[in-house]
């Protein structure tokens, strides 16, 4: 018996596969680490209640999905703006790390007057993770050399730099903890009245919005997204792709830093060692998600703040390893990337033999029976 | 401590740090070489080591472990062989995807066996030759003296180097990685030949885990890899698709891993005659300190890498002709 399976290029992506993706990807991603959840004996259903549903409960709890959402919306526009110029910033972990420092440096040691005070902070921190994507961004630009290995190979130097610092020069506070002191009150971002999300919040927003505008309404978008689709043509229509890689990777290193600063100023009050848990790395399946709008790209942050909030309770509640977390965002990842295949392609499998000779074969399974 | 005590503990763990980057090197410069980048070695070599820790415990065997270690990595592989060639996935995204996936499920699992004991593998010498080769000066108990998967690390350079210049196999999956359509023309299968690689890579990259875990630290810690899984990927570059020449970039390499954890013996501050004392002995203090020696195999890296592409000559192919691009029969 012949089963034959082929493999068709589609023409058009039908909507509903395009919307659908990104929820089958998570829908699929939460279905496997069941797995995950019944191997170290836990109710996968009284987990998910824990994790998607218990965060909703109060405005305090839907607040802090809020806070999480902040850094996390920042850091996935760092990564979306490379990605549609078809740079992968893998590395942002490490443009975060650098404006949590300088920003963190600056609120510490530097005085000024009450009103300049966050928006010379803010400055400082943009600058910090633009500066630290730069080297990349033009390795990348002038000499193609890979933006994925060196980012991340600069997240690993700035993580030593900033277990140096807590430890040596910035440490601070009482009983000599690997962390710096408080900020001081006139750096902290004001909360949002009646919550504890903070006006970090408001500036991602914004900066959402700006993106969107300068993506779809302005020639620079045009160009990111020309590079982006298709680089060599861009070249010949004249465009410079070495001037748009530089600009989004270090537009994106930016935003990084500003993810940074929004999570120490607005919710932690100090850097210390571990105050950044892999944000750098979830804005890969944030952007992956949003890869085709940046609101859509905004929800996907929505989604990882939710997981974070609720990945810390089974943690507390039910003793889960955090690292489910990292589970679900790859394996978010791994569905999203299957799915476009789905996207691209029609499959159809026909048991029997059939040939018109008009699909591509793509392989042909022959069993004995 | 005396200088030359130093250079030899020096040497030696250089050798021994040197193994996990050869053997997961190897493995990616073999898919590389058929047209398939892997950027998941990272996520390879954890879940290597800790089912490599698992099986040990579980059997009282770390050659079982090590066996075990290295078919975990291949199987992880699979995934990123069926995303990339099958479905014609974007590699890099994939690889990163495997990376990240590795390293979540070796973290969710892995704290169980942080305390586990176990016997690794013990340092020992090559049979019947072992105790002369032992006898010679410094290169002696540098080289010949260590745990078995150095020697097997040391032998697979040999051995991927004849697999890709001396045999038929070797030669097929080098034609799919410059030029797929002619290979296929040639009647070479190609998806098969793709597979074929990167599920060797994968064995190799678990055989890393393995090696780290079992023999080279001895114990199974979070992230025990610690960004070595990048620096072979950067390693393959480096080496321009050599096994030879990876060789010595892994040596390399390791020497900088190594020279954080034995400084700590060493005192180079100026003694307080010298003018440039004051001057120099802080900057000295600085480059010592051990959060800032972690990051010189990370520079040494970048700078390697950059060099190694910026002084390229124009002429020069070394790079696989169809890396990161799919393959599909009939071009769409």
């Amino acid at each position: 018996m012949l089963v034959d399976i082929e493999i068709d290029a589609r023409e058009q992506t039908p909507s509903w596969i395009a919307y659908g993706t990104p929820l089958f990807a998570i829908a699929a991603a939460l279905a496997v680490s069941v797995v995950a959840l019944v191997a170290i004996g836990v109710n996968p259903i009284a987990a998910y209640v824990e994790m998607f549903l218990r965060p909703f409960g109060t405005v305090a709890t839907i607040s802090n999905v809020l806070v999480r959402a902040t850094p996390l919306i920042l850091v996935g526009l760092g990564v979306y703006l490379p990605m549609k110029a078809g740079l992968w910033n893998i590395g942002a972990e490490g443009q975060l790390l650098a404006g949590a420092i300088v920003g963190t440096w600056i609120a510490i040691n530097v005085t000024l007057p009450q009103l300049l005070v966050i928006p010379v902070i803010l400055l400082g921190s943009a600058i910090a993770g633009g500066l630290w994507a730069f080297i990349p961004a033009w390795l990348r630009a002038k000499w193609g050399i890979s933006e994925i290995i060196t980012t991340l190979l600069f997240t690993f130097i700035a993580a030593d730099i900033q277990l140096y610092l807590v430890r040596g020069p910035m440490q601070g506070g009482s009983g000599g903890f690997p962390q710096t002191e408080l900020l001081p009150a006139a750096a902290e971002f004001p909360a949002i009245p009646g919550t504890r999300a903070h006006v970090g919040l408001l500036v991602a927003l914004l900066i959402v919005v700006l993106v969107y505008v300068s993506m779809n309404r302005t020639r620079f978008g045009f160009r990111v997204n020309f590079v982006g689709s298709n680089a060599d043509a861009a070249e010949q229509a004249g465009m410079s792709r070495y001037r748009v890689y530089l600009l989004t990777l270090v537009a994106g290193g930016a935003l990084a830093g500003l993810a940074g600063i929004s999570e120490i100023a607005g919710n932690q009050s100090r850097l210390h060692a571990s105050f950044a848990p892999g944000y750098g790395y979830t804005a890969v399946p944030i952007a992956l998600l949003g890869r085709n709008g940046v609101f859509r790209m905004l929800l996907a942050a929505l989604f990882f703040a939710l997981l974070f909030v609720g990945g810390n309770r089974v943690t507390v509640a039910m003793e889960v390893p955090s690292a489910i977390i990292d589970i679900v965002q790859a394996l978010v990842i791994l569905f999203l990337i299957t799915a476009e295949f789905f996207q691209r392609y029609r499959l159809s499998v026909s048991i029997g033999r059939r040939d018109d000779g008009r699909s591509i074969r793509g392989s042909e399974v022959t069993t004995d029976d | 401590m005396t200088d030359a005590s130093f250079l030899i503990g020096l040497a030696d763990a250089t050798v021994s740090a040197s193994t996990v980057l050869i053997l997961a090197g190897l493995g990616e410069l073999i898919s590389e070489r058929a047209g398939i980048l892997n950027l998941g070695v990272e996520g390879m070599i954890l879940v290597g080591a800790l089912s490599g820790v698992v099986a040990t415990v579980m059997t009282g065997s770390y050659w079982i472990g090590f066996a075990v270690g290295s078919i975990c990595g291949l199987l992880t592989a699979t995934i990123h062989a069926f995303l990339c060639i099958s479905l014609k996935a974007d590699q890099a995204i994939s690889g990163i995807m495997l990376t990240l996936l590795g390293t979540g499920v070796t973290t969710y699992f892995g704290q169980q066996w942080a305390s586990a004991q176990f016997t690794g593998f013990p340092d020992r010498t090559l049979p019947v030759i072992g105790g002369l080769l032992v006898e010679i000066p410094l290169l002696g108990p540098t080289v010949f003296e260590g745990p078995a998967t150095d020697f097997i690390a040391l032998g697979l350079v040999v051995a991927v180097w004849w697999l890709l210049t001396r045999t038929n196999l070797g030669l097929e999956m080098i034609s799919v990685g410059e030029d797929p359509e002619t290979a296929d023309t040639m009647g070479i299968d190609v998806f098969r030949m793709r597979y074929l690689a990167v599920l060797i890579g994968g064995l190799l990259a678990g055989a890393a885990g393995a090696h780290l875990s079992l023999a080279f630290n001895g114990i199974w810690t979070n992230n025990i890899a610690a960004g070595q899984g990048w620096i072979a990927v950067a390693l393959v570059i480096f080496a321009r698709w050599r096994p030879g020449r990876l060789l010595v970039g892994a040596y390399l390499f390791a020497l900088f891993n190594s020279l954080r954890l034995r400084s700590q013996s060493l005192d180079l501050a100026l003694g307080p005659e010298s003018p440039l004392a004051g001057l120099l002995n802080p900057v000295i203090e600085f480059l010592l300190n051990p959060a800032i020696m972690s990051m010189y195999p990370y520079i040494v890296t970048l700078v390697v890498l950059v060099a190694t592409i910026v002084l390229r000559r124009d002429d020069d192919s070394a790079q696989p002709a169809a890396l990161v691009q799919a393959y599909s029969r009939e071009a769409d």
